[in-house]
């Protein structure tokens, strides 16, 4: 600020030195931007940071086309996880808000954007009005009131001239002008004529040419081509009303070849005729093109040849002055040109009268039929006469298919059979022998009656045999293999409907299934033999259809239960037949002997069930065959299991009854029984139901029915020690080697057990089986045989779940029980246990103490068994020796009665106590 | 038997009503155990869980595309078998509510469906006359066995440890016995819709469809008596044993419940029963243990529980 300003300032009175009058309103140098928007958005941006965004800023990269990846959730529909489900609405209601979709309702702002860019400025597709050109062009036009054009234009909407036409026009071109530049005089005739040519019109010459060439013209608007829309239903080219020699080409008005068509080489003289030589057949200018002839014309005659488009004078002949068009058929349709209505009908319907039917006559086809059978069975009797005539009439299939063999025919024909083809076997044979199998033949074959008989004369089929050629007339029946035959007698009777003919076809079944089988087939007594033949091949060939498949097919097929008997079908025509008043009568008299019929149609089940006496008779027992799944499901042993090996129990005597009050072991093993003293309560069932015996309801589910309990048991033969060694003794014999080594002479019972330890693992399970497995009738044993490892392993496991079941029988032995049960468990897991003393004697012992235990339990049970029930001591030493099933969950509620049987058994009690422990020492 | 006999009358008063099926009740079966709990199975194609005692809806099970015939509750009480229309066996787990197995294989509606005592085999009876064992312990999907010898549709089916009972249209009651490998069929000769054995398996509850309840004895097929008096022609009404097997009671077409002496075979008072439901009683079922509790389930859409007034 000058000093001079100042003063003046100061003058003015402004203060100077405020802060207002010192504001400075320069700028120097490009200023910051402001901090809050420090983002310049022309900055560098790495790639991997920029982002694509559409004009509306959503992020919007897909489509592979414009350089996206994603495509659906962001910007498109749905939502995350896709398409958003919606909730159906009905739109029933409100149909008519409904509006029309249009294609563009799907599409969004890119198809639009795709379709206004792909939309042409200039619609050439529009159409043009070239009548009228353009309005405005006629507004100059003085006598067209401009109010008219004015409302014309106001109300007609403007016509359109395509953009084409337009600048076609814009170009000097005028309407009805053709397009291309101006063409002189000469040109412009030269186009009219070529039109004209065309066309076949004429043009009138101009005169005044010298005129006319000085100018230019525009060239002559080119036709349009216009095709006619073909909507008849007449062949291309065919115009009604052509006459078949127009359809032909040939021009009627032609007037070019009025005379024969001379060839062209050759003159002709004046008063010369035109001959055949002379006409020029292969000229193929003339207008009767198409009238060629593929072979030479001169070798016929015109009266004999027969051409479509003949010559002109035939022409004129045919269709020419003598047939007028007014022709008409007798329906008003007019006759064709070029064709004369006949005068004559083509076929004259002749009607011959209906024969005179006989009074009484009634239809009866079976009676035609029968003559017709007779007939043959004339024929057969005089060949010569009738068989011909009627062959004549049988048609060819027929024929064929009626079993006349070359032979038989030459035979029929007297033909002398030709000497060098023999017939059979029995050509070849004597006489004699030929008699004799005919003998023997004969005698096999015996008649029965009805037809189906069993004969011991030699019958007539055996005495049509010497001819050498067999006729139809002979009864034949066809071979069946037996085995087809056997398998059809199993299985389906394709005439359930028809009795006599199922009867018969079995028994042609089982002539055929059993060839020394005495039943032969004969002719029913209305039936003659070529039908009898038919029947037999129809059953011959039933046999094969109906047999019951074999294998894997069969089980994907079942029978249907009932079998659809169909309506009898009578054959013939239907004649009601005549009832007579006494018939209705007695029709009305049967009503109560069809309800007396009706109950005696019931079964004696079904009147039993009426008047309620339930009760056998009502009750019906058939044997059933439970799943084996389903008995084990309902852990139940198989009643009728499948007769597998033959199982020792089974060799017993098989007339011993059951009877449940005597205990089984009793009568069952006496001198055995005394010798091992070994009595199990499993063993008795199998005594029992070995028999095989009727079963009762009082003593099913006893346990007794259970006749293949403990048969892997009894069928058990010990497996050679090794087995066992490799099964269990590994272990035990490693610890008792270690044992061995911590307490060698510690205690002489251990050493004792180490010897015997080896034997011990496998004995704790021969002890039950070959103890129990020495029944009367068992072999003997052999121990080194090879082990079964099935009947081995289950019987390991169920042991154990034996022990378990049960547990609950064992109260009074809990004690000891509890011990053994220890170590048991302690085998088990002994892996798990402490090491040190415990771990050794946790392995030795249960061997040692189980043989131990074993004899001790034997020793008390016996000095207890004065005391204590015996049924503890039975089932305990079930327990012990014999491996049961596990009880199952079903019959649980049946041990109290197993166990009341048990108590029966105590019975024996004694000597079987005794009995076992002598066992055990045995062993 | 006797020491209950006369004692206690039916329990006719009205506990709760259990509404809220749509539509008729098909089935009503106790669950097992102390059988607090109630499965109702009705043509609206839902089965519903009912407290018994307080008439409160639990649990609707809805997988069945139509009615549902039949219901039956395993041992356990963890799952149960439902079968109807859709010719498929549904096996329920109970807490889940989702079906864990479905048992196609009947070409007809199933009537009826059973488990056997572990719940191991489940039994089907239908309309195709036939009835199919299913195993449920192993994965396959065909049945164990199929019983064909019934000529008409199955309409109940009992299973105890041993025996298949089923009770057919074709008129016999025929008796699977798996022990002895043999069936036993009685002729009873009228349509059979339920068979109820006691306790002891010895005799055998019959009901036909000629309004009769027969009493039959298992062992040689004679009937032992004959309870009338009801309405029962063309529905399938299930007739059962009251408490202690002293009574039986079946609710009829008329919507009345009828009890009778077991071993005289007279009509217990009040004779003629009061009508209660307004439609067919499809379902009648003592509890198994409370002397004093029944249920009924009608075609009027609603089961009721009756107790002794308390």
């Amino acid at each position: 600020m000058t000093s001079r300003l100042k003063r003046k300032l100061g003058d003015i009175g402004v203060d100077t030195s405020s802060a207002k009058a010192n504001e400075n309103f320069c700028l120097i140098g490009t200023p910051l931007p402001p901090l809050e928007k420090s983002r310049d958005t022309g900055e560098f941006v790495p790639l991997w940071k920029q982002e694509v965004r559409d004009e509306k800023g959503r992020r919007r990269l897909h489509g592979a086309f414009t350089g996206g990846f994603s495509a659906g959730y962001f910007n498109t529909v749905g939502s995350k996880e896709g398409w958003t489900p919606q909730t159906f609405i009905s739109s029933r209601s409100d149909r008519t808000k409904k509006k029309v979709a249009k294609p563009e309702d799907f599409m969004d702002e890119e198809d639009m954007q795709d379709i206004r860019d792909s939309r042409k400025i200039v619609d050439t597709t529009d159409e043009m009005d070239l009548t009228t050109g353009r309005q405005p062009e006629g507004q100059d036009d003085p006598d067209v009131d401009p109010l008219t054009t004015a409302l014309q234009s106001a109300i007609l909407p403007p016509s359109k001239d395509s953009v084409g036409a337009r600048i076609l026009k814009k170009m000097g071109w005028r309407v009805g002008q053709g397009i291309g530049p101006r063409i002189s005089f000469k040109q412009w005739r030269l186009q009219d004529l070529q039109s004209s040519a065309r066309a076949g019109l004429t043009l009138p010459r101009d005169e005044d040419s010298e005129e006319a060439s000085k100018h230019t013209y525009a060239p002559r608007d080119t036709p349009v081509l216009v095709v006619e829309r073909k909507d008849n239903s007449h062949g291309l080219g065919y115009r009604p009303g052509m006459s078949l020699n127009d359809s032909l080409g040939v021009k009627s008005g032609n007037g070019s070849s009025t005379g024969p068509n001379i060839s062209s080489g050759f003159g002709l003289g004046a008063l010369n005729d035109a001959d055949e030589d002379d006409l020029d057949v292969y000229d193929g200018s003339s207008a009767n093109v198409r009238n060629r002839i593929a072979y030479d014309a001169s070798d016929h005659h015109d009266g004999s040849r027969i051409s479509l488009g003949g010559s002109k004078s035939n022409f004129r002949s045919a269709s020419g002055p003598s047939l007028p068009t007014t022709k008409t058929f007798r329906d008003g349709t007019a006759v064709l040109p070029g064709f004369v209505l006949s005068a004559k009908p083509v076929m004259e319907d002749r009607w011959y009268p209906l024969p005179d039917i006989p009074p009484g006559w009634k239809p009866d086809p079976k009676r035609v039929w029968s003559q017709s059978q007779t007939q043959e069975q004339v024929s057969v009797a005089n060949k010569e006469n009738v068989e011909q005539d009627n062959k004549a009439a049988i048609p060819y299939g027929k024929w064929k298919t009626s079993g006349l063999s070359a032979d038989e025919r030459g035979s029929i024909l007297g033909e002398t059979p030709l000497p060098s083809a023999p017939r059979s076997v029995f050509d070849y044979m004597s006489q004699k022998d030929r008699e004799r199998l005919k003998n023997i033949t004969a005698s096999l074959h015996a008649p029965p009656t009805a037809g189906i008989q069993t004969t011991t004369t030699p019958d007539a089929t055996s005495a049509d045999q010497p001819s050498p050629a067999p006729t139809t007339a002979t009864p034949r029946i066809p071979r069946t293999d037996p085995q087809i035959a056997r398998a059809a007698l199993n299985g389906f009777k394709p005439f359930p409907t028809n009795p006599i003919k199922q009867a018969r076809y079995t028994a042609y079944l089982q002539s055929q299934a059993d060839i020394s089988s005495i039943i032969t087939l004969e002719p029913l007594p209305h039936q003659s033999i070529p039908e009898f033949n038919s029947e037999m091949e129809e059953y011959a060939q039933s046999a094969v259809v109906f047999k019951p498949m074999s294998g894997a097919m069969a089980g994907r097929f079942t029978t249907a239960a009932i079998v659809e008997h169909g309506p009898q079908v009578i054959e013939g025509l239907h004649t009601p037949a005549f009832e007579d008043k006494s018939s209705q009568d007695s029709a009305a008299m049967s009503e109560d002997e069809k309800k007396a019929k009706e109950e005696q149609v019931l079964s004696p089940k079904e009147n039993a069930a009426r008047i309620g006496m339930y009760g056998s008779l009502t009750r019906e027992t058939i044997p059933w065959q439970p799943a084996r799944l389903l008995c084990k499901r309902f852990g139940v042993k198989d009643p009728n299991p499948e007769p597998k090996a033959e199982e020792p129990s089974s060799t017993q005597d098989p007339s011993s009854t059951f009877d449940s009050s005597i205990p089984p072991g009793a009568n069952a093993s006496d001198a055995s029984t005394m010798d091992y003293g070994i009595v199990s309560s499993t063993n008795a069932g199998n005594n029992s139901t070995g028999t095989g015996g009727p079963r009762d309801l009082a003593n099913v589910g006893l346990g007794d029915d259970d006749d293949t309990q403990g048969r892997d048991t009894l069928t058990y033969e010990r497996p050679s020690v090794d087995i066992f060694k490799a099964i269990f003794a590994s272990d035990d014999e490693d610890s008792s080697d270690e044992e061995g080594d911590e307490k060698a002479g510690s205690d002489h019972e251990l050493n004792e057990t180490k010897v015997q330890s080896l034997e011990n693992t496998g004995n704790t399970i021969t002890f039950a089986t070959s103890i129990v497995a020495v029944p009367s009738s068992v072999p003997a044993l052999v121990d080194d045989n090879p082990v079964d490892f099935n009947t081995f392993k289950p019987t390991f496991v169920r042991r154990e779940a034996r022990t378990t079941t049960t547990d609950s029988d064992k109260q009074e032995k809990k004690g000891k029980k509890d011990k053994k049960k220890e170590k048991r468990k302690a085998i088990v897991s002994f892996m798990d246990d402490d090491a040190g003393d415990s771990l050794n004697v946790v392995v030795e012992k249960p061997k040692k103490k189980r043989k131990k235990d074993k004899e001790k339990d034997e020793k008390s049970l016996k000095s207890k068994q004065e005391k204590e029930t015996s049924l503890n001591v039975v089932v305990e030493d079930d327990d012990d020796m014999w491996v049961e099933k596990p009880a199952p969950p079903g019959v649980n509620s049946l041990i109290d009665v197993k166990m009341a049987e048990f108590s029966v058994l105590a019975s024996v009690g004694s000597e079987v106590q005794r009995g076992r422990k002598r066992a055990v020492d045995f062993l | 038997m006797t020491s209950s006999r006369g004692q206690l009358p039916l329990a006719r008063t009205l506990h709760v009503t259990l509404e809220g099926h749509k539509g008729p009740i098909n089935v009503a079966r106790y669950a097992k155990g102390s059988a607090k709990y109630i499965l109702t199975g009705g043509q609206d194609r839902t089965i519903r869980l009912w407290n018994a005692n307080l008439g409160t809806e639990i649990k609707a099970f809805s997988a069945h595309g139509y009615e549902i015939l039949s219901i039956s509750v395993a041992h356990d009480n963890a799952k149960f078998a439902s079968s109807g229309g859709d010719r498929s066996v549904f096996i329920w787990d109970v807490t889940t509510g989702m079906t864990t197995r479905r048992l196609p294989g009947h070409m007809g509606k199933i009537h009826v469906v059973e488990f056997n005592e572990d719940a191991s085999v489940v039994a089907s009876g239908s309309f195709d006359s036939t009835v199919r064992l299913w195993d449920l312990r192993a994965q396959s999907r065909s049945p164990i066995q199929i019983l064909e010898e019934a000529r008409d549709a199955i309409q109940t089916l009992h299973i105890d440890s041993t025996t298949i009972i089923t009770g057919s249209v074709d008129g016999h009651v025929r008796t699977y016995d798996i022990r002895k490998g043999e069936l036993r069929s009685d002729y009873i000769g009228h349509p059979v819709t339920a068979v109820v054995p006691t306790q002891d398996s010895q005799t055998l509850l019959v009901t036909t469809l000629d309004s009769h309840i027969r009493l039959i004895d298992a062992t040689n097929g004679k009937m032992l008596n004959d309870f009338t008096g009801h309405i029962n022609s063309s529905y399938r009404c299930r007739a059962c044993f009251g408490h202690g097997e002293a009574t039986v009671v079946c609710g009829d077409e008329n919507g009345m419940v009828w009890a009778w002496d077991l071993l005289d075979a007279k009509r217990l008072q009040p004779n003629p029963p009061p009508k209660v439901h307004s439609k067919v009683i499809t379902w009648t079922e003592h509890h198994p243990s409370d002397a004093g509790e029944m249920i009924t389930a009608s075609a009027d859409g609603t089961c009721k529980v009756w107790q002794h007034p308390t």
